[in-house]
């Protein structure tokens, strides 16, 4: 034993290896990319022991790699952030009805906010869909034990389990205390098993749907029984009534104790704000009236018999939960069957976020403005008030300069999409972006992508527009990882119904966005292994696309000639621009500018916007005629060279060249 | 509770920071959380780094600091030491160092931001808002060209944090952390900064 400070991530992914994972998959996204990414580095280390990890092409690929593992007896783990589930939502759902034989544990991060995603889907919401258990962690603690239990619960019944922890679970750091050696669990006897419950037919289906339904009731009843499921319902209370009665018509509602219900890390945030207010009571020399507090960390099947018993007696609940009201919903589920008289305070009603992150001070505020509409002369008011008055910010008046995230300097990406506008010159065109960094290139002054979909959709979508208006000419970019992940298909029906467009593959080789994940095209595996990397240039020729050609993303001229040729073919086309993230390249000595030569015209800085050049609107030059002059930043630099070509004075000097 | 929050731009090194604070935490048997920033934001955007402390052997849940409780602002270079200033309890200390990392929407606009004036503004608004709270500018650039690299700028921040004595823990907490937390061949260097740090001792303004 070791005890270490762990990411949430690093947690879960030592939980399941001690847990006796044996097949690990799925594809990068944040925030959930660092579990494959912990397993892969403790068993290149040698400490995690007969463990098979990789990442998969998509997340549909990984669900069903994991399933065929599953049905042998093996202990399984897929992961992947919420929309990824989508995805892999054909096989889950479907898998779901089969059921599997070695545990099998779905970990999928939810990004409310949302901070790195496109969604602020709920995964709790589509475990229900699915009918698959979901458990829900508050810190990474409490996730960590999480992951043990779902492989326990999901062997026990043969179901997939799902754990969700959110981005500030995932990305939270807590010491744990973890084993040194894993071992994964040996595959029962045998192996896999023939018979008819592998095949689903329709017949099957509807038998197996009673199963689902059967064993969704008994693990609702082991959420309350198993004592190491039920201790992720976590009970709190505390407050008095000591602090004085209160008067008027409220008042059996202020003597009944309040009680407060969470879910995920909300319920980290509503033990901190009750710590605060208590605290503050304190100081004022009084106590809080009574509260009482519930976790729901078992967020799927409802526990509904820990939560009926729960609210005994109480008149008011009030909910915390980021992204969807799914405890909420349960709690009114569960009223209106026992026929409980309790009014239920959260999204619905407008006394909580509906949507964005919760916090420790926005959950203060929210109990404040229902304890101020509710009981006007509710004791605890004057003690929220003061810890409101204790949050008032400080605040910085002045302007500030904004700093959206940008394409590294270095990013070959920023020479590709320099070279396709160039290219287009005033042609009339729609481009069409993807997910990875490339989505940057929406950012002036590239301003090179007209839309963002999901993965894959912006070659799919280019053929769209190039149908519905084919005067326009129809670009789509798409990254080394997307592509292999989700562009192919949508090749083939370009290829196959003869659309217009030019497909820019970004290929960078890597997963950049995520942490720089491998990915088929280059070949390199989690298990040590170098398989023969995919040529994409031979997979646009097998679906159908004819004319393809390639350059040097840092050499502007080339690169857009290279476009112009792509975009000027009739047809489905493709422009290939391939040169490593700076993830991968080691950087060349910055460029420099001459003070000397530079006019001050800024074109380096409006047609490319790199981050290591600035400029300095005070400086001044002999050619600047006090128009200031640009700069580089020595310490972002990557010395790509990108910049030396575009100065039409020739005051940028790269590499190897006399300054 | 200790509250502080790391503020700075992607890639200057604000987890690491946030690792030593908690190893040096743990180190006393105190609780500690830590989150980050992870994902788009990386690219150059803002990030922040959150350690949670129990310096009073209490229970640490939440693993975000709140806005309106850090008792430490660290920040990374002044506009965002700015930005983050709705964190700072009434009064806690911002450290901050004195260089900039300039936007690209800066160098769009022609004129760089200014660094001193965005100093000079933080000021202006601790003395206005929060008379108790405290500013630290550090002259980073001094230190780090006296150890030779950049890389050192978080240390070199945590040293002038801790060099003021207002928090429980001390520089030889932070080396002691050091050499937990940094890769061996790096120890040294880290240890140099702090070292020069503490010497250049930064005023309590």
């Amino acid at each position: 034993m070791t005890q270490k400070l762990l990411m949430g991530n690093e947690a879960f992914a030592h939980a399941a290896l001690e847990a006796g994972v044996r097949v690990v998959a799925g594809y990068p996204g944040t925030p959930s990319s660092e579990v494959i990414e912990t397993i892969a580095k403790l068993r290149a280390q040698g400490v995690a022991h007969d463990v098979h990890v990789e990442w998969s092409t998509n997340e549909k690929a990984a669900l069903e790699l994991v399933a065929g593992a599953a049905y042998c007896g093996a202990r399984t783990l897929f992961t992947c952030k919420q929309v990824g589930l989508n995805v892999a939502s054909d096989a889950l759902m479907s898998l779901n009805y089969v059921g599997v034989r070695g545990g099998m544990v779905l970990f999928v991060a939810d990004d409310p906010g949302p901070i790195s995603s496109q969604t602020e889907q709920d995964t709790r919401r589509f475990a229900a869909f699915a009918k698959v258990p979901v458990l829900d962690p508050a810190s990474v603690e409490q996730g960590f034990a999480m992951m043990r239990a779902a492989f326990e619960l999901s062997e026990r019944y043969g179901t997939p389990v799902i754990v969700r922890p959110t981005t500030r679970v995932c990305h939270a750091s807590a010491f744990i205390d973890v084993v040194d050696e894993t071992r994964a669990h040996a595959l029962p006897e045998g192996g896999f098993q023939k018979g008819p419950e592998w095949v689903i037919f329709p017949k099957r289906a509807y038998e197996a749907h009673g199963e689902i339904n059967d064993r969704l009731r008994a693990i609702a009843d082991d959420y309350v029984t198993d004592p190491v499921l039920a201790q992720f319902n976590e009970h709190a209370e505390g407050g008095s009534l000591a602090s004085g009665a209160s008067s008027g018509e409220d008042e059996a509602a202020a003597q009944s104790p309040f009680a407060i219900v969470a879910g995920g890390v909300s319920a980290a945030y509503v033990r901190e704000a009750l710590s605060l207010i208590e605290h503050e009571a304190e100081a004022a020399g009084t106590q809080v009236p009574p509260y009482r507090f519930l976790q729901v960390g078992t967020a799927y099947p409802f526990p509904e018999q820990e939560v009926v018993r729960f609210l005994e007696g109480a008149q008011d609940v009030m909910v915390f939960e980021e992204l969807d009201s799914v405890v909420e919903d349960g709690i009114l589920q569960v009223a209106g069957r026992h026929g409980l008289q309790l009014r239920v305070h959260g999204k619905h009603d407008g006394s909580t976020l509906e949507r964005g992150e919760n916090s420790t001070r926005q959950i203060v505020f929210d109990l404040a403005r229902y304890f101020r509409r509710a009981h006007g002369g509710h004791p605890v008011m004057p003690i929220l008030e003061a810890a409101i008055g204790r949050l008032e910010l400080l605040h910085y008046d002045e302007p500030l300069p904004v700093r959206p995230p940008v394409l590294c300097a270095g990013c070959p990406h920023r020479g590709s999409f320099y070279a396709v506008k160039r290219a287009l010159g005033k042609q009339d065109a729609v481009l069409c972006g993807d997910i990875g960094c490339y989505t940057l290139g929406n950012a002036m002054p590239l301003d090179a992508v007209d839309t963002c979909l999901c993965m894959g959709a912006g070659i799919t979508m280019a053929q769209g527009f190039a149908v519905a208006e084919p005067q326009k000419k129809c670009v789509a970019f798409v990254g080394d990882s997307t592509f292999f992940a989700s562009a192919m298909t949508g090749i083939a029906n370009a290829a196959y119904n003869g659309h217009d467009i030019t497909v820019c593959l970004l290929d960078n080789a890597t997963t950049a966005m995520t942490g720089g994940q491998p990915h088929p095209g280059t070949g390199i595996t989690l298990m040590g292994q170098q398989s023969k990397p995919i040529d994409s240039d031979a997979v646009l020729r097998a679906l159908g696309i004819e004319h393809i050609v390639h350059a040097n993303p840092f050499d502007p001229h080339e690169a857009t000639e290279a476009a112009r040729s792509a975009i000027g073919f009739e047809g489905p086309s493709a422009l290939v621009l391939k040169a490593p993230c700076i993830q991968l390249a080691p950087p060349k000595p910055p460029v420099t500018i001459s003070n000397e030569a530079c006019t001050g015209c800024k074109k380096c800085i409006t047609s490319i916007g790199c981050p290591a050049i600035g400029f300095d609107g005070e400086a001044a030059g002999p050619a600047s005629k006090g128009r200031g002059t640009a700069f580089v930043d020595e310490s972002l630099c990557y010395g790509c060279g990108l910049c030396v070509p575009l100065c039409p004075f020739g005051a940028i000097q790269g590499e190897g060249e006399d300054a | 509770m200790l509250n502080v929050l790391l503020a700075g731009v992607g890639g200057q090194g604000t987890v690491l920071a946030a690792k030593v604070l908690a190893s040096a935490a743990q180190s006393k048997q105190w609780q500690v959380r830590t989150a980050e920033t992870i994902g788009m934001a990386q690219r150059g955007g803002s990030v922040l780094s959150h350690v949670r402390i129990g310096s009073e052997g209490e229970a640490v849940y939440a693993p975000l600091v709140t806005p309106g409780t850090a008792d430490l602002l660290v920040a990374f270079e002044p506009g965002e030491a700015a930005r983050a200033l709705p964190y700072l309890n009434r009064s806690g200390i911002v450290v901050t160092a004195r260089s900039t990392v300039q936007p690209v929407t800066a160098a769009l606009s022609g004129q760089p931001y200014d660094g001193e004036g965005v100093i000079a503004g933080i000021r202006a608004a601790l003395a206005a808002q929060a008379p108790e709270a405290r500013l630290v500018v550090v002259d980073d650039k001094a230190v780090t060209q006296a150890v030779g690299t950049t890389r050192v700028l978080n240390m070199v921040l945590l040293a002038a944090a801790l060099g003021t004595g207002r928090f429980p823990l001390s520089i030889g907490d932070l080396k002691d952390a050091v050499e937990q937390c940094v890769k061996p061949q790096f120890v040294a260097l880290n240890l140099a900064a702090i070292d020069e740090m503490t010497q250049q001792a930064a005023p309590l303004e």
